[in-house]
């Protein structure tokens, strides 16, 4: 399943036990839980090195439910369909590198050069530039002018593809203007809140199976865990991931109540600390196993492989310090790089 | 009991209204001066607010002294001078105290009578606390004291002194350390302020040359005072990592308010990436810190744990990355302590930056933490 980076059945089963109804609001049929009281699940999904679009399915169904589609996306989900979302937001830095898709009176026009699991998406949320402002809008994989390159993947947890889009009708979009701009930023901020939970689990796993292991392995006569400089190490893990998981459920529970740059700054400071932290951690798991780390028969170098991937999915530490010190600088007036920024939704407060 | 945020509103209002205390640079009259606005605290109810009322405090929580606090330090108003008394070794005495020495000294302490220091470390005994080797020599109903102690904060303005000293030479090291309360003016006490590399003379040398202290000045059992030396340390790792988290999170806020209006000049040059990537580092480490000493709220009352360590060992980490950060935002203008590049006043940030490459020495270095973190709470074997 890992070499795959994901599964249809798992993801079946999943949508059997109800996970992607959690979030969705209960006028739409779901069990209504705010999405910040699902840090625990995703910290959970982290421990267990869940592959597959559990971010989408989660959070698309619960941010879209009361546009025209929120019927469409939460029975997709539910019956284990597979959502995918075009976003630029994904990267600042690289904004570039990823590209962008316009919507003009001729369709949806541009590329994504990297879209999880749109190969395998039923339905694909685009966030698409227009004259006036960012629009939302929502692609059925058989399109006309859509095109979806599947890529090889190192990350365990995650399909990549590149998706483009040559006059591709949009549809009504969901969301457009002022509102557009606000949803964006939501599904961002949250996006980078599930994934900074996810990078805790992954975290706090390795800090597991590395203390068990240093107790076990002996060389010179008695268990490494006796040395000092392992000690330290072990240490500095545990207070670097007890910070991290302490940092995320915060974070969510504050992020339930913000909008605006509030929200965007919280979010952002946890992938940050998540971002640097679970690679730490990861490194430090890595050091202290030893050789049997590095091979492909320990579980180890499928978390790491994850990790590293999901440090970057909305951006590493480097990327959102620069974007929370121009949110903290910048202000409410701040304009922030051409794509992927964090965006400052009209009218909210600072 | 009021709720937090009806107190939250009630501190403000106070000090708001209140006459804010002019900080003399000299540092005697500071110490006159911060005195007395301690007593101002302390009769308007802000001090003790989380001890009992029996103690004379205010008999609230954690959560109370800890907004009381953040309101504190928003205000720019200053910390109570006491903090080693209030924080550190009161905290001890109220726990282990004798009916007499918590009736007695703890009044004064609160209301900034009396200013306490901290008699622990010796230039022998550092990290290794434990091997001492200040003497306390029962004689009669006196113990007499000789020895030496370093690193001692605030001796020099200090009334009282919570003293570890060895009473029991041929006890295992941990079993022959009594804890004792001295009063300052006894004859035979010399204190020499030692000048740090702040500039400040915080810290001093004290000798003891045959110094005489009633037996009613022993803190719990005689030889049984090293689990209430623990318990100091412990209390000073948990509740003073919630005053330094507020005094950053004040600095960073100051810095950033400095930066936006000079971002907002018309003619200002536009801040680099470097400047506002700083700012964020700076941010992102306060939250983490923030997250960790909301949980060291909740399981204050339960006194001090090994948990304290993880939250010492990330305040370490965390605010010499703020204070590291802020003074970066200086450049080559640190040397030049009367320059104001990007508004920041660069003679603050250097001592600040200086300063908090202490935190991770004092309290316990950050290397004791990890031995503390990985044997007591992780359950790994001694070497």
């Amino acid at each position: 399943m890992l070499e795959r980076g994901w599964s249809a059945d798992l993801l079946r089963d999943a949508a059997a036990q109800g996970w992607f109804s959690l979030a969705v609001p209960e006028e739409v049929g779901g069990l209504g839980i705010a999405l910040g009281e699902l840090a625990p699940v995703f910290v959970a999904l982290g421990e267990h090195l869940v592959p597959g679009p559990l971010l989408e399915n989660v959070l698309l169904p619960a941010l879209f439910a009361d546009t025209a589609v929120g019927e469409r996306l939460v029975a997709t989900v539910e019956r284990g369909g597979v959502l995918a979302m075009a976003d630029p937001g994904i990267s600042c830095a690289w904004s570039a590198e990823v590209g962008r898709v316009r919507l003009t009176d001729r369709g949806l026009s541009g590329s994504i050069g990297l879209v999880r699991f749109a190969a395998q998406a039923d339905l694909l949320l685009v966030v698409a530039d227009a004259p006036d402002g960012p629009h939302v809008c929502l692609v059925e994989p058989g399109a006309a002018g859509l095109f979806v390159e599947e890529l090889d993947s190192a990350d365990p947890g995650s399909r990549f593809a590149r998706v483009t889009f040559d006059e591709c009708p949009a549809g009504q979009p969901l969301a457009a203007g002022a509102a557009a701009t606000e949803l964006v930023g939501r599904l961002r901020a949250w996006a980078r809140l599930l994934l900074a939970c996810e990078l805790a689990g992954i975290a706090r796993h390795l800090l597991t199976i590395t203390l068990d292991y240093v107790q076990q392995r002996k060389q010179f006569g008695r268990v490494i865990g006796s040395y000092q400089v392992v000690q330290h190490t072990l240490a500095t893990m545990h207070a670097s991931t007890s910070s991290l998981h302490n940092l995320c459920l915060s974070a969510a529970a504050d992020a339930g109540d913000q909008v605006g740059r509030e929200l965007e700054v919280t979010a952002a400071a946890a992938k940050a600390y998540a971002s640097e932290t679970a690679r730490q951690v990861s490194e430090d798991a890595l050091q202290m196993h030893g050789g049997i780390g590095f091979t492909a028969e320990h579980e180890l170098h499928w978390y790491y492989k994850r990790a590293l991937a999901a440090r970057t999915w909305y951006g590493d530490e480097r990327e959102l310090e620069l974007e929370i010190g121009r949110l903290l600088i910048l202000g409410p007036d701040a304009v922030p790089p051409q794509n992927g920024g964090l965006r400052q939704p009209a009218g909210a407060t600072s | 009991m009021i709720d937090l945020d009806t107190y939250r509103t009630n501190v403000r209002a106070w000090l708001r209204a209140a006459d804010m205390p002019v900080v003399p640079r000299d540092l005697d009259k500071r110490f006159a001066v911060l005195r007395e606005w301690q007593r101002t605290l302390f009769d308007a109810g802000w001090i003790g607010i989380a001890w009992s009322t029996e103690s004379g405090g205010q008999g609230l929580t954690a959560q109370h002294q800890l907004v009381f606090s953040e309101e504190l330090a928003r205000a720019q108003a200053p910390q109570p001078i006491g903090l080693i008394g209030l924080d550190v070794v009161g905290p001890s005495i109220d726990e282990y105290g004798s009916e007499w020495q918590r009736r007695t000294l703890l009044p004064r302490l609160l209301s900034g009578e009396d200013i306490w220091c901290q008699g622990f470390s010796e230039p022998e005994a550092g990290s290794d606390l434990a091997s001492l080797r200040t003497r306390a020599r029962l004689e009669g109903d006196t113990f007499v004291v000789s020895g030496q102690k370093v690193w001692t904060s605030w001796a020099a303005q200090a009334d009282w002194c919570a003293l570890l000293a060895r009473s029991d030479d041929g006890a295992p090291k941990h079993q022959g350390i009594s804890y004792l309360l001295v009063d300052m003016k006894t004859p035979g006490i010399t204190v020499r302020p030692l000048v740090q590399m702040t500039g400040d003379r915080e810290f001093c040398e004290v000798f003891f040359d045959n110094v005489r202290v009633p037996a009613d000045n022993l803190v719990g059992e005689i030889h049984a005072g090293w689990p209430i030396a623990i318990h100091t340390l412990g209390t000073e790792r948990g509740v003073y990592t919630l005053r330094r988290r507020v005094d950053a999170e004040v600095a960073l806020d100051d810095a950033v308010a400095e930066l936006r209006q000079r971002a907002a000049l018309p003619d200002g040059v536009p801040l680099s990436e470097r400047f506002l990537a700083t700012l964020g580092k700076a941010t992102v480490a306060l939250r983490a810190l923030d997250a960790q000493t909301r949980r060291t709220v909740d399981r204050l009352s339960a006194g001090p744990t090994p948990e304290d360590s993880v939250d010492k060992l990330l305040l370490n980490g965390i605010e010499q990355t703020v204070y590291g950060c802020l003074a970066d935002l200086l450049g080559p203008f640190r040397s030049t302590p009367t320059s104001r590049p990007l508004g920041l006043e660069a003679e603050r940030w250097v001592h600040e930056h200086l300063y908090s490459r202490a935190a991770s020495i004092y309290g316990g270095t950050s290397q004791i933490q990890r031995n503390i973190i990985s044997q007591r709470l992780l359950g790994l074997p001694r070497g």
